[in-house]
């Protein structure tokens, strides 16, 4: 018996449509079927977008914004992998657009309607995981790196080593429990998108070798760990280590010297999305500069927008927490999305590192 | 025994004031000391972390971690934030409905297997079962698959856009609700009922004044759960929610993912007040002759 | 009990809603479910169905047998703590006065109207190496030393030259009490349903035959509380068994359980099949145990009567 087991997305639209046509609403939620009504659904992470951006957009645009939240990526696309449940633009990381964009997830954008592109910086106008941006358009970016509690620590704990591969801080140690492995990889030299099954096995026993030493694998709370004085060093993304340096000076952010990931998210419409039209006004509104600058402005994130940055000032550009050095970025890489077969050798890794 | 007329750590004090000052008879518990000392002791347990997070609910930091001062801010922010107040009338609205139908489907389910044998029974119970052995998130997964494969439309207006929300709780708790009015139900005396039917009492009659009566404590404890199964589900709730249905958990569960901030210790605390405050009220409003009945036990 | 046939029309009537409601909302979209678990990924979202057996092949493997294993244990110390906390809890409120009888019941249930992930937050609070016990301990810490410097015995430094804050989160210990404070009234309610039903009379024959309150207790309420007691422990068991976020949240390194590794699967590492193949399993095996339990206690039940 040979049964796909496919999205059923076209049908599940025309039923959402016809659904809607039942019980009286008179807006045709089709683009092909007149106006759009004047309404977009957001979806988003939390504490990720400025504080008066979406009643701006309401303003200029008369489209009414709903946000709602999501807390990875994992849950977006396990909640859109079945159909869209009815959302007009997400955020997805780069590894996730690729995903997505594979599995016919996205709809393409519109250029033409993307006025605000030019605004964007040249290094992120193409994109490895999406050539040509036909289905993403750059959010924000950062890195992934180790943020510590200054007073606690002998020196700038500036290597993956004092994480991975030593005794020095034993039990005073956070990971996140996602991207061990590829920490890892990176610490004993490989690439953070190793596919070698020997290389990963490696880091697999690295980890199980420095387990005792290691608190807790964290689920991206890993700052609040820190602030809490429950660990005094923790792997985490830059954003987060940031919201706390503001509460507590004694915390700080480094990118390991081995290198670590460099991380984008992106703005993208689903698809399904019931009101393609208002995404991409959206969109083109948030890449606009002072809307860019608002939001850069209030979550403390890089972003990819120069126009939006020559409106801020030095202790937003000049932030090395938030803009690495050139230098350290080199040694930083993306995720990549780098198939099935090797996704499911890393689950294994991760499971029996978690058992052991 | 005069140790069971002090104040209790349970609240019993008040009681204890309004009843006569007399001996403990054999059977009353709840004036013993020890038995007062245990369950004071649980009660502190289950509300130390409570009462922490109403306290901090009043802390002027953004985090729950130093005390800062006091300040009213963040149940002002908790009051404008559209969305919040949206999800917790979506939960609220879910967890009503679900209690009722649900509270109905368990009774009926249990009444069924006590009353009768027919064919396939064990399978039908086993089947019963089901939602409470199934993990979770893979009950979550087949709600969200179901729901779009059959193409559960999605731009309905507010109470319908629950509505695939509201079927996938009832699917989950009214199992647990049959489960414990089953519990109930064993070693129920059936003489009564079949008395009842000698003296000319019909079926729906036996069933109003014999039977349901006896259920009461099972019932009220079933639609408890019920209840609070549907105000408390994150994960099935999270895969059946649209951007027109979001609950206070999955909404909360977004929030605090990236730190648990006061504003969320707000919105609990609102909704701790609002449930004491409709449960008095509830307490109130039920007549004394009523809650009287269904203790013959 | 009697046969269906007897009165058809009330066994319909009872029995059409809800089978209609578990078949349609709950066995059909399990059977999505379940029919994935045979199924084999063919790329990011496509799925097809060879009806292979190897999903479950791979679940009964060793590393997952053993997280299996160690979730029976957990949950099942979680279930016996929470019925030793519990029973006291369900007993007072049987007994206790009409009024106050509601009071306590809403009483165990308030705490749970406040969704569980911000309860387990509060319990981070209170357990933190900076949370209330702590702050407490090292308080009364101060105090004992300040005690022993007033009688001379300062500089010994019998308590330790600094307060060390206990480790009471991020372990095993830690995960089994969230356990028991997620599921705590799903144990109270069904024992209070079962105890408020005892016979008073028969405690009173007890006690007026000599035999002490605790001897009356496990000799005579407590095995005519078991129906209660099994209701509690299954569902307080049963759901524990696949508790994730009290492991993810308040659990060291070597917390994971089966929850953990099911929900990565149908999250982070997308894979259904496997997720689906896991899930069953541990449905199969807690149904066997219930079955064996039904048996267990069928044959008692022949005995007694």
């Amino acid at each position: 018996m040979h049964k796909s087991l496919g999205r059923r997305i076209s049908r599940r639209g025309f039923l959402a449509g016809t659904g809607a046509a039942a019980v009286g609403v008179t807006f045709a939620p089709k683009v092909g079927w007149g106006v759009e009504e004047p309404k977009l659904n957001f979806y988003n992470w939390d504490t990720y977008i400025g504080e008066t951006t979406l009643g701006d957009f309401s303003k200029a645009a008369g489209i009414e914004v709903k946000m709602d939240l999501y807390a990875d990526n994992d849950e977006l696309f396990a909640k859109l992998k079945e159909g869209n449940p009815g959302y007009d633009v997400i955020v997805p990381t780069n590894d996730y657009v690729e995903r997505m964009r594979t599995a016919k997830m996205l709809l393409p954008i519109n250029r033409a309607l993307i006025t605000n592109f030019k605004n964007i910086d040249s290094a992120f106008q193409d994109a490895e995981f999406d050539p040509g941006r036909k289905h993403s358009m750059p959010y924000m970016w950062g890195t992934q790196g180790i943020g510590y509690r200054k007073s606690a620590v002998s020196s700038t704990p500036d290597s993956w080593k004092v994480l991975l591969d030593s005794d020095e801080y034993s039990g005073r140690i956070a990971l996140l429990s996602e991207g061990i492995i590829e920490a890892a990889l990176k610490y004993l030299g490989y690439s953070y998108n190793s596919t070698d099954r020997a290389e990963i096995k490696q880091a697999e026993d690295l980890l199980i070798r420095q387990k005792p030493h290691i608190k807790v694998f964290a689920e991206d709370n890993g700052q609040d760990l820190l602030l809490s004085g429950e660990v005094d060093l923790a792997m985490e993304w830059n954003g987060d280590i940031l919201q706390v340096m503001e509460e507590d000076d004694d915390i700080s952010y480094v990118v390991p010297k081995e290198g670590s990931n460099v991380w984008q998210d992106c703005l993208c419409i689903p698809t399904g999305a019931p009101h393609p039209e208002n995404a991409h006004k959206f969109i083109n509104f948030i890449l606009d500069a002072k809307a860019g600058a608002a939001i850069a402005d209030f979550i403390y994130y890089a972003t990819p927008n120069n126009a939006a940055r020559a409106l801020l000032g030095d202790d937003y550009n000049k932030n090395p927490a938030i803009f690495p050095t050139a230098e350290t970025l080199a040694r930083c890489e993306p995720s990549l999305y780098l198939g099935e077969e090797v996704e499911r050798i890393r689950e294994e890794s991760l499971t029996r590192i978690f058992a052991a | 025994m005069s140790a069971g007329q002090g104040a209790g750590p349970a609240g019993g004090g008040k009681w204890t004031v309004l009843r006569r000052r007399e001996a403990v008879g054999p059977l009353e518990y709840t004036r013993r000391w020890w038995m007062r000392l245990t369950v004071g002791a649980t009660f502190l347990m289950l509300y130390a972390p409570i009462i922490l997070l109403v306290v901090y609910s009043f802390n002027d930091s953004r985090r729950n971690i130093v005390w800062r001062g006091f300040t009213f801010k963040y149940y002002e922010k908790a009051w404008n934030n559209e969305s919040l107040i949206e999800a917790f009338v979506n939960s609220l609205a879910i967890a009503v409905v679900n209690t009722l139908v649900a509270t109905i489907l368990g009774v009926l389910v249990a009444i069924a297997l006590w009353r009768f044998r027919f064919p396939g029974k064990a399978a039908y119970e086993g089947f019963m079962m089901l939602p409470i052995v199934i993990p979770e998130i893979c009950m979550g997964v087949a709600m969200m698959a179901f729901f779009a494969r059959v193409g559960w439309p999605t731009g309905l207006p507010w109470p319908l856009t629950l509505s695939n929300i509201m079927i996938a709780h009832i699917a989950f708790s009214f199992p647990f609700v049959a489960v414990t009015v089953r519990g109930r139900l064993v070693g129920f005396n059936r003489e009564l009922e079949d008395a009842s039917k000698d003296l000319g009492a019909s079926e729906w009659q036996t069933m109003r004044y014999i039977v349901l009566p006896y259920l009461r404590p099972g019932i009220i404890a079933g639609a408890l759960i019920a209840f609070t199964l549907s105000l408390d589900d994150f994960v099935i709730t999270f895969f059946t929610a649209g951007p027109n249905s979001v609950t206070l958990p999955v909404k909360i569960f977004s929030m605090v993912r990236f730190s648990v901030t006061p504003e969320v210790n707000a919105a609990s605390t609102v909704l701790i007040v609002i449930t004491v405050i409709a449960t008095v009220l509830a307490m109130r409003f039920q007549s004394p002759s009523r809650r009287a009945g269904g203790e013959e036990g | 009990m009697e046969s269906w046939r007897k009165n058809p029309v009330v066994f319909w009537l009872l029995n059409l809603g809800p089978a209609f409601w578990l078949f349609v909302f709950f066995i059909v979209p399990l059977t999505i479910v379940w029919v994935v678990s045979f199924g084999e990924k063919r790329g990011i979202v496509d799925i097809e169905i060879t009806w292979t057996l190897a999903n479950y092949v791979r679940a009964v493997e060793p590393l997952y047998l053993e997280i299996f294993w160690k979730s029976i244990v957990m949950a099942g110390i979680a279930t016996l703590a929470c019925l030793i906390v519990g029973y006291p809890v369900a007993f007072a409120i049987a007994f206790a006065p009409e009024r106050l009888k509601a009071i306590l019941l809403i009483a165990v249930v308030l705490p749970f109207w406040i969704n569980a992930l911000i309860r387990t937050y509060a319990l981070i609070a209170v357990f933190r190496s900076r949370g209330s016990i702590n702050f407490g301990l090292e308080w009364l810490w101060e105090q004992a030393n300040g005690l022993l410097g007033l009688i001379g015995l300062g500089e010994l430094a019998l308590l330790g030259e600094k307060f060390a804050p206990l480790p009471l989160l991020y372990n095993n210990t830690a995960v089994t009490l969230g356990i028991v404070y997620a599921f705590f009234p799903f144990m109270v309610l069904p024992l209070y349903a079962n105890i408020e039903k005892i016979d008073r009379s028969y405690i009173e024959a007890s006690l007026d035959l000599g035999a002490g309150q605790w001897r009356t207790f496990f000799s005579v309420i407590f095995p005519l509380t078991w129906h209660g007691v099994m209701s509690g422990v299954i569902i307080v068991f049963v759901p524990a068994l696949g508790a994730f976020f009290i492991p993810d949240l308040l659990g060291g390194t070597d917390s994971q359980l089966i929850g953990n590794v099911i929900e990565r699967q149908f999250k982070s590492a997308n894979d259904w099949p496997f997720g689906g193949a896991l899930s069953f399993l541990l449905m199969y095996l807690t149904f066997g145990a219930l079955a064996l339990r039904a048996a267990v206690s069928g044959r008692k039940q022949g005995l007694e009567a």
